[in-house]
């Protein structure tokens, strides 16, 4: 067979698939357990007086219980958003099959645990303060610039008015 | 047998998937004893119709007892494979896997000691920040004197330029010569004065 156009057929059937793959089989063998027969069986004085009511009885009853638990399993589904959280863990579960090492779980010591997730708002922050840190150093060394001239200016100027000062004595 | 927590899969799905399982198992459960005393009120119910009939009604309990048992027990080794099967498959974490929420863990793994570190050149460079903070007002605070000081210093010099401008506007020069001249000259008239007073002294 050549290449099929649209998405190709997963070599594992995803969460969802198998979730409802194995809920159907409980369903098929608990109804094969419970056959007609073994009901019949069980109700042999009805059955032999009332046989077509007998059968309808059980198909009904066999058919609310499957409905009540695929009801049962939708209702499940539905309240823990289950298609979308396995869709997911099937994309982790995809994305990690190359990583042989366990990953990391939590140690239950919270003050363990705190500390990766704090890291990366300490690194921020230093980098922030390094920044922060040059610009004014760079800042500081123009001013001091300024500073030196400005003592020189004044020296000159001393200079200037001791001369202006002897010249008129 | 130590029972796994799946603390993991709780952090991931919400729910432990034990409780999950649990609670279907329960649902189901009832549901199925729920219909069967629904096929049994149906059957009683046929049965009155029929008043000849020499069925009691505790036979058909005993029927219904009977059937149930019967499903119950396929129903508790049924559930409890397909429970094996969704807690292996369906609602577990791989090992090697890591939820998206927990990247900082992968990404940054730090010790204790790297941890400090890292908060101790934190402070650090708060301080040195704090230290380059002040030497800069100190700085700017000079700078400010500098201005009021060579302000003042300026001013004297205008003064000074300012006498020059005045005595070249009015011709005489160089100011400085002209005092030497007129200290000359008051010298000189304090001597001929002098010399007036000798001389009349003796003429008196």
């Amino acid at each position: 067979a050549g290449d099929e156009d649209g998405p190709s057929v997963q070599a594992t059937p995803g969460r969802a698939e198998v979730f409802a793959t194995v809920v159907d089989t409980f369903l098929e063998k608990l109804v094969a357990a419970g056959s007609y027969q073994k009901f019949a069986n069980c109700y042999r004085c009805f059955y032999k007086l009332q046989p077509e009511v007998t059968r309808s009885i059980y198909d009904q009853f066999i058919s609310q219980l499957q409905t009540s638990v695929k009801d049962e399993i939708q209702e499940v589904k539905n309240e823990g958003n289950l298609e979308l959280l396995f869709n997911s863990l099937d994309k982790m579960v995809e994305e990690a099959k190359n990583q042989e090492e366990p990953a990391w779980r939590p140690s239950g010591i919270p003050e363990e645990d705190i500390r990766s997730a704090m890291v990366p708002y300490l690194l921020k922050h230093r980098s922030y303060l390094r920044k922060i840190l040059k610009e004014k150093e760079e800042e500081n060394r123009k001013v001091a610039e300024s500073v030196l001239a400005g003592r020189d200016r004044i020296g000159e100027l001393q200079q200037l008015i001791q001369a202006r000062k002897h010249a008129w004595q | 047998m130590s029972v796994n927590p799946m603390a993991y899969e709780a952090q991931f799905f919400g729910f432990t998937p034990q409780t999950c399982m649990l609670r279907i198992y329960i649902a189901f459960q009832d549901y199925l004893f729920e219909m069967m005393l629904v096929v049994e009120s149906v059957i009683l119910k046929k049965l009155d119709g029929f008043p000849g009939c020499k069925i009691s009604p505790f036979q058909i309990r005993k029927s219904t007892e009977k059937f149930l048992l019967f499903m119950k027990e396929h129903f508790d080794k049924l559930f409890s494979k397909m429970e094996e099967v969704l807690l292996q498959l369906v609602l577990n974490i791989p090992k090697n896997v890591l939820l998206p929420e927990d990247k900082v863990h992968e990404q940054y793994p730090y010790s204790k000691a790297q941890f400090q570190a890292l908060q101790d050149e934190i402070h650090q460079l708060q301080q040195q920040y704090r230290a380059e903070a002040s030497a800069g007002q100190a700085l700017r605070a000079e700078l400010e004197e500098q201005k009021a000081v060579q302000a003042e210093l300026e001013k004297i010099l205008q003064w000074f330029d300012g006498l020059d401008n005045i005595c070249r506007e009015h011709g005489t020069g160089n100011l400085e010569e002209s005092f030497a001249f007129l200290t000359q000259n008051s010298k000189k008239l304090q001597d001929v004065l002098k010399d007036v007073e000798e001389k009349s002294k003796k003429i008196k």
